[in-house]
């Protein structure tokens, strides 16, 4: 899948999870651009992207991404 | 040598001066100025605990260094685990090794085996759970690629044993901190005049308030069986608040300090007693550790446990907190006063509080609206409560102190001991009054020349440094968390 294409799934899922109708992500957007998005809520965003690609990533992967674009890249690297 | 005391005093004039004057704009002279006066001042505690910090500081210096050199992620994982497991032994065997034998004698003592097991003669060096954690993030923070490895021993150095902190923290992550000891500074007229202001108003806290009650409540603690229950009501309150003025008292000071030598420490403490549930009180508590230890202990936790949902996330929390307690030292009461903080969190996580982050509303009087301040009521009530086993020496003392209070004196006028605190009692309600209003700052005199012309504010500080020198208490004591 291209990024353009599993970015905007993921949007999808920052949207249900976050309970924010207006976010909007790039793969440069940080935690700390979106206001809900913090340590608890990472975790239930990982679980959601986890379900949704039916894909499992390490404790080490989760906790190196400083942006969506790694996480994307990372999704990519799972074979989706 | 404490803050408060006049040896530091003259230890920070010589520092501050050899450091702005001599050694100006000359980064390498300043940080090696910081790295011996730090050594110094930590040797002066106890000069035989220097060699454990100056070898636990070179091996993680060298472990930092080889983890980024393995391109290998499973080899700099396993690198990153035995550093850790260095630090956590360094902590394990200075802090906790003989409350293990103990614990672990007694056990055998109950199941019918007698035994003949010697606890050893370890010195406990001082500041050990606040450097160690700082040696720990370092590791993890450059195996997870969040920074490179520090070049310069003197500038890493420095950062592991900064003498405003080591003793008590904050606990400055290297992220924020290294790349400050590397920077060029000057003196910096506006940064260092808001440092004396938080080093007065932490002064204030601690010989003010902090000390007086210490004063009062230290001989109700050791005679609790003779003491009314609205006695022991009482007390237990005025320990929330010792503690609070105490420990945040020394963390201004301490963040004081490093603003005149130009630094920027982490801050430790936003407000916790206007915090409406227990976990807004943690966010505002201790941060320098409740952080550090969402980083390193629940945040892996969480992630482990992700799939089991809120039971995860309440497993996790639940053995953050009780990490949280024992950090503080090798007592049960430790292990069950953070236990119970864990089991606070769980009303929270299941009705789904724990996520929202509300913002304080308050009315038209800019008071708090009556449902916020029954929260926040109630918040002090359970922190209170928790912290009487905190406070205690055993678990039965804190049952003692406890069932003490459950008794029909409870409903008498603890006349004695509201007389003793008086002044004490005055000044921390003067000193909610104006925490509340300065709620979104970070600390009451912060940024005072912005809000109040300069003649007033300098009555301000003389009328300060007046009440210090008048109520201060007259024995010196020390920071409750030199303990920890």
């Amino acid at each position: 899948m291209n990024t353009i294409d599993i970015l905007s799934e993921i949007n999808e899922i920052f949207i249900d999870t976050l309970d924010n109708e207006d976010i909007v992500i790039k793969e440069e957007t940080q935690a700390s651009d979106i206001e809900e998005w913090d340590s608890l809520t990472h975790i239930m965003l990982v679980v959601a992207v986890e379900k949704h690609f039916k894909i499992k990533f390490t404790s080490s992967e989760i906790q190196s991404w400083n942006n969506v674009g790694e996480m994307v890249k990372c999704i990519q690297s799972k074979g989706v | 040598m404490i803050f408060n005391s006049a040896s530091f005093c003259l230890f920070f004039v010589i520092v501050f001066l050899v450091y702005y004057f001599p050694l100006k704009e000359n980064t390498k002279g300043q940080n090696w100025l910081l790295l011996l006066s730090s050594y110094f001042f930590y040797g002066y505690a106890n000069w035989k605990i220097i060699p454990i910090l100056l070898i636990s500081t070179v091996a993680l210096f060298y472990t930092g260094k080889k983890i980024h050199q393995t391109s290998d992620t499973k080899k700099s994982n396993l690198i990153t685990t035995v550093g850790v497991l260095m630090g956590v032994a360094l902590l394990l065997y200075f802090k906790y090794f003989n409350f293990f034998i103990e614990s672990f004698s007694s056990v055998l003592t109950a199941i019918g085996i007698t035994v003949n097991i010697k606890t050893f003669n370890i010195i406990m060096p001082i500041g050990i759970s606040f450097f160690t954690f700082k040696l720990i993030s370092y590791i993890v923070e450059i195996n997870r690629g969040k920074i490179d490895p520090c070049n310069d021993f003197v500038s890493f150095s420095t950062y592991i044993a900064f003498f405003p902190t080591i003793l008590s923290g904050p606990i400055d992550k290297p992220n924020s901190f290294i790349p400050q000891l590397q920077k060029k500074r000057s003196f910096n007229y506006s940064l260092t005049v808001d440092g004396c202001r938080q080093i007065l108003w932490g002064l204030f806290q601690k010989v003010v308030i902090a000390d007086n009650i210490a004063k009062q409540i230290n001989p109700i603690w050791e005679d609790i069986p003779n003491q009314s229950g609205s006695t022991l009501f009482v007390t237990a309150i005025l320990y929330s608040i010792q503690i609070y003025t105490d420990f945040s008292g020394y963390s201004h000071m301490a963040i004081g300090i490093g603003k005149v030598l130009g630094f920027r420490i982490t801050k430790n403490f936003n407000y916790p007693y206007f915090s409406r549930n227990i976990a807004e009180f943690w966010r505002n508590w201790h941060m320098s550790l409740t952080s550090w230890l969402t980083d390193y202990v629940f945040m892996p936790l969480n992630i482990k446990f992700r799939n089991l949902g809120e039971v995860g996330m309440i497993l996790a929390i639940v053995i953050n907190m009780t990490t949280v307690g024992l950090w503080h030292g090798p007592n049960w009461t430790f292990a069950l006063f953070g236990l119970f903080q864990g089991l606070l969190f769980v009303p929270l996580i299941l009705s789904g509080s724990f996520f929202k982050k509300k913002k304080l509303k308050v009315n038209k009087y800019g008071v708090p609206t009556l449902s916020d301040f029954s929260k926040i009521a109630g918040t002090f009530f359970l922190v209170t409560l928790s912290f009487v086993v905190f406070r205690a020496e055993t678990i039965s003392q804190a049952y003692l102190f406890l069932q003490g209070i459950i008794d029909t004196s409870l409903f008498t006028y603890p006349n004695e001991i509201l007389e003793a605190v008086k002044p004490a009692l005055i000044f921390s309600v003067l000193l909610f009054i104006i925490e509340w209003y300065s709620r979104e700052t970070e600390f009451p005199l912060h940024l005072l020349e912005s809000k109040i012309k300069k003649r007033t504010r300098w009555i301000l500080y003389f009328l300060l440094i007046f009440v210090i020198g008048t109520f201060m208490a007259t024995e010196e004591s020390a920071f409750i968390y030199f303990q920890f």
